[in-house]
C-alpha cells in the first residue's frame, strides 16, 4: 500500500514536472521566435524599400512614405536603354567572372600545393602572406594608380587593369581551402599516386571531385569582391565613365542635391538589378553544399 | 614478380629523426617478407621509401635490378595497400579498383574483365556499384586489396592493412592473404606490428627496433635462433621468460642456476656452448613460457612459485607465477595431462614447482644483449649504433 502511494504520487510530480517544461519551452521558443522576427524585419526593410522605390513612377526623387502611389517598371527601361548603365553592367559582369575563374584556379592550386607539397620556405611564405594580408589592399592604391598608368590600363581601360589588380593578390586567400584540403587524407594522395596518377591528375581527379563545397566558396567568394568593389573602381577609372562599374556608376547619380532628386529611383532599380546576379548564384551554388563528401575515404 | 634491394638505406625526417638507420635487404623474386617491430620502429617509413612516397635520404633502392630512388611512384610500377584503405571516397567500388587501369588507359573490355574477376575473387562482386561509404570495414578492406591487385604491378606493399579491423575479422582476412599469395604470386612486402601476423604470413620476418634491424630470418630461424634479446622477447606470446643468472663450467659440463636450482644444459645446446667456447659468466637466460613445466614438489631442479594470476584458455592455462626471490614468470600449461583437480587446484596463492631443460634454454650476454650462441661478425649493430651517433 504504502509502495503504491510513493509511486503514484512520484508519478504526479513528475507529470506536474514536465507540464512546467512544457510550458517553459513554449515561453522561451516564443520569445526567441519573437525577437528572431523583429530582426528579419529590420534587417530586410531596407532590401524591400529599395524594391518598392525602383518600382515607384510618381516621382524621380526621394518621398516620405514607403508603397508607391503608381507602380510600374519604368525605373528599370529607362535604367537599361536610356543610361551607361549596361554598359557598367557589362564592365562588372565581365570583371567578376573573369576573376571569379582565375582566382579559383589561382586560389585552389596555392592551397593544394601549401597543404600537400615540403618545400624549402613554406612556412615562412605562409606567414608572409598571413601578414600582407592584414594590411587593407587600398593601401597600395596609389602605387598601383601609378603602375597601372603607366602600363596604359587607368582611366577608359580600367577594366583589364582591375581585372589585374583583383587577380594579382589572390594566392593570398589560401586560408580556407588550405584548412580544407588539410582534413582529405593524404592517404588518398598517396593512394592514387602509386596507381600511377601524376601530381596533376591525383589534384584534378581526385581532390577536386571531393572538394566541392569549398570550390563554390571560393568562386563565390571571388565574384562578390570585383562585383562589389567601388574603392578600386573609382580610383582607376577616375572620371572616364567607359571604365566604370556599377557601383561607381551609379554612386555618380547621387553625387549632388539635383542628381538625387532626378535619378534616385532609376539608382534603386540599378540596386536592384545589381543584386540580383548575387541571389541567383547562392542560390544556384547552395545545393552544392553537400555534407560528408569524404564519408567512408578511410576508415570512420 | 621483382626482387628488391635495398642497400645502406637510411632516412632522416626534416626535423633530423633519424626513422631508419642502415637498412640492408635482399628480397627475393615471389617471396613474403614481414617487417615487424613495435611502433615507430621504421617499419612503414621503409616501405614508404620503397612506394617512392618518401624521399630516400641515403642508400640505394632496386626493384627488379634497376635503381628507383628518383622515380616516382607511379613509374615504381608498384601497388599498395593502406592501413586506413585510402579507397576514393566519390568514386564506386568498381571505379575505385580500375582507377589505375584507366590512367594507364586500358582497354574499356579489359577494364571490366579484370575487376570484375578481382572482385569475384575476393567476394565483392555484389557492391561493385557502391560507394565505399556504404560498405563496412572488412569490405573496404577488399576493395582496397582488390584495387592494388587488378595491375601488373612488380611488388605488392601493404602497410599493417589489417590493424583497423576487429580480431575475428583480422584473423579471417589473414587466411585470405595466404590464399590470395598463392593466387597473385608476386612479391609481397607486408608490414605488421603483431608478431602473429608476421610468423603466420611471412617466408622471411625482417624485425626492427629503432630504426635497426635486429634480424631477418624465416619464422622458425627467429623463433629457435634469436640473434638478441629483443628478438626473442619480440617473438612469440606470451612472450619469453628472461632473467639474470649464472652459467657455471663444471667437469666438462655447464649449468645454470637459476632461483637456487643447479639445471644443467644438456643436449645440443650445451654442445652448442662448448662448441662456441663461451666462458662461465653471469648471463641473461630466456626460457619459453611454454617450455617450463610443472614439477613434483622436492623434485630435482624444481623451482618453488607462487600464482599470482591464473589465465585459463581452454586447452591450456597461462599461469603468472612469482619465484621466492621475486622474479615473475609466466608458465603455459597444456591442459590435456591435467586432471580436473590439478586444474582446479591451480588458483591464486597456490604454490607449485616449475622446472625446464637444457635444450630449451636461450643464452644471451648480460652486457650487449646478443645471442651467445650465435657468432658475432667484427661489426655488430651495436657498433654501428656507436658509430652513427659520432
Ligand atoms: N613525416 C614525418 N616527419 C618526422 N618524423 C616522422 C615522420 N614520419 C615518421 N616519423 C618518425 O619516424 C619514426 C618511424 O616512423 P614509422 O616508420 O611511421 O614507424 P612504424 O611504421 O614502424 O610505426 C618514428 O619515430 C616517427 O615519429
Ligand atoms: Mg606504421
Amino acid at each position: 500500500m504504502n509502495n503504491n502511494y510513493v509511486e503514484k504520487s512520484s508519478h504526479a510530480e513528475f507529470q506536474r514536472r514536465h507540464m512546467g517544461m512544457k510550458i517553459k519551452n513554449r515561453i522561451s521558443n516564443t520569445i526567441i521566435y519573437i525577437i528572431l522576427i523583429v530582426m528579419t524585419v529590420i534587417w530586410l526593410f531596407p532590401f524591400f524599400a529599395i524594391l518598392c522605390e525602383s518600382l515607384r513612377m510618381e516621382s524621380t526623387g526621394q518621398v516620405g512614405y514607403i508603397f508607391p502611389h503608381q507602380w510600374g517598371f519604368g525605373n528599370y527601361i529607362k535604367l537599361w536603354t536610356e543610361t551607361d548603365f549596361p554598359k557598367w553592367y557589362g564592365n562588372t559582369m565581365l570583371m567578376a567572372l573573369i576573376v571569379a575563374v582565375l582566382q579559383t584556379v589561382i586560389v585552389l592550386a596555392m592551397s593544394y600545393t601549401l597543404s600537400r607539397l615540403r618545400f624549402k620556405g613554406r612556412k615562412g611564405l605562409m606567414n608572409f602572406m598571413l601578414v600582407l594580408g592584414m594590411f587593407p589592399g587600398f593601401l597600395t592604391m596609389i602605387v598601383l594608380y601609378t603602375v597601372l598608368k603607366d602600363m596604359g590600363l587607368t582611366g577608359p581601360n580600367a577594366v583589364p587593369g582591375l581585372i589585374l589588380v583583383y587577380v594579382a593578390s589572390s594566392g593570398m586567400g589560401y586560408y580556407v581551402s588550405k584548412g580544407f584540403f588539410d582534413t582529405l587524407p593524404r592517404s588518398l594522395d598517396e593512394a592514387a599516386r602509386v596507381d600511377g596518377a601524376t601530381r596533376f591528375q591525383v589534384f584534378y581527379k581526385v581532390i577536386l571531385p571531393l572538394s566541392k563545397p569549398i570550390i563554390i566558396y571560393t568562386i563565390l567568394v571571388a565574384f562578390m569582391a570585383p562585383w562589389g568593389d567601388f574603392i578600386f573602381a573609382k580610383y582607376i577609372a577616375r572620371t572616364s565613365t567607359a571604365g566604370w562599374n556599377v557601383a561607381v556608376g551609379l554612386k555618380s547619380w547621387i553625387d549632388s542635391k539635383t542628381l538625387h532628386d532626378t535619378n534616385y529611383t532609376m539608382f534603386c532599380a540599378g540596386g536592384v538589378c545589381v543584386a540580383l546576379p548575387v541571389t541567383l548564384l547562392f542560390m544556384f551554388l547552395q545545393k552544392y553544399y553537400v555534407e560528408g563528401v569524404t564519408g567512408g575515404a578511410v576508415k570512420g | 614478380m621483382a626482387t628488391v634491394k635495398l642497400t645502406n638505406v637510411k632516412k632522416v625526417y626534416d626535423n633530423k629523426v633519424v626513422a631508419v638507420h642502415d637498412f640492408n635487404l635482399d628480397i627475393a623474386d615471389k617471396e613474403f617478407i614481414v617487417f615487424v617491430g613495435p611502433s615507430g620502429c621504421g617499419k612503414s617509413t621503409t616501405l614508404r621509401m620503397i612506394a617512392g612516397l618518401e624521399e630516400i635520404s641515403d642508400g640505394i633502392v632496386e626493384i627488379d635490378g634497376e635503381v628507383v630512388n628518383d622515380l616516382q611512384p607511379k613509374d615504381r610500377h608498384i601497388a599498395m595497400v593502406f592501413q586506413n584503405y585510402a579507397l576514393y571516397p566519390h568514386l564506386t567500388v568498381f571505379e575505385n579498383m580500375a582507377f589505375s587501369l584507366r590512367l594507364k588507359k586500358y582497354p574499356q573490355k579489359e577494364v571490366y574483365e579484370r575487376v570484375t574477376k578481382a572482385a569475384e575473387i575476393l567476394g565483392i562482386t555484389e557492391y561493385l556499384t557502391r560507394k565505399p561509404r556504404a560498405l563496412s570495414g572488412g569490405q573496404r578492406q577488399r576493395v582496397a586489396i582488390g584495387r592494388a591487385m587488378v595491375r601488373d604491378s612488380k611488388v605488392f606493399l601493404m602497410d599493417e592493412p589489417l590493424s583497423n579491423l576487429d580480431a575475428k575479422l583480422r584473423n579471417q582476412m589473414r587466411a585470405e592473404i595466404i590464399l590470395l599469395r598463392q593466387r597473385i604470386d608476386t612479391t609481397f612486402i607486408y608490414v605488421t606490428h603483431d608478431q602473429t601476423e608476421a610468423m603466420t604470413l611471412g617466408d622471411r620476418i625482417v624485425i626492427m627496433k629503432d630504426g635497426y634491424i635486429m634480424q631477418v630470418g624465416t619464422p622458425t630461424e627467429v623463433f629457435e635462433m634469436p640473434d638478441n634479446l629483443f628478438v626473442a622477447e619480440f617473438i612469440g606470446a606470451p612472450k619469453m621468460n628472461t632473467f639474470k643468472t649464472d652459467l657455471l663450467y663444471e667437469n666438462g659440463k655447464y649449468y645454470v642456476t637459476p632461483f637456487g636450482a643447479k639445471i644443467e644444459v644438456d643436449g645440443y645446446k650445451g654442445e652448442k656452448l662448448a662448441e662456441m667456447n663461451v666462458k662461465p659468466q653471469e648471463i641473461i637466460l630466456g626460457v619459453r613460457p611454454e617450455h617450463i613445466v610443472l614439477a613434483k614438489a622436492g623434485g630435482e631442479n624444481a623451482i618453488k612459485c607462487t600464482i599470482e594470476v591464473n589465465e585459463m584458455m581452454g586447452s591450456e592455462v597461462h599461469l603468472h607465477v612469482k619465484t621466492e626471490s621475486g622474479e615473475r614468470l609466466i608458465v603455459r600449461v597444456p591442459t590435456i595431462n591435467l586432471s580436473f583437480e590439478e586444474r582446479e587446484a591451480l588458483i591464486y596463492g597456490a604454490k607449485v614447482y616449475i622446472t625446464f631443460e637444457g635444450k630449451v634454454m636461450h643464452f644471451f650476454d648480460k652486457e650487449k644483449e646478443h645471442n651467445l650462441l650465435i657468432k658475432r661478425e667484427e661489426s655488430t649493430s651495436q657498433d654501428e649504433e656507436d658509430y652513427s651517433l659520432e
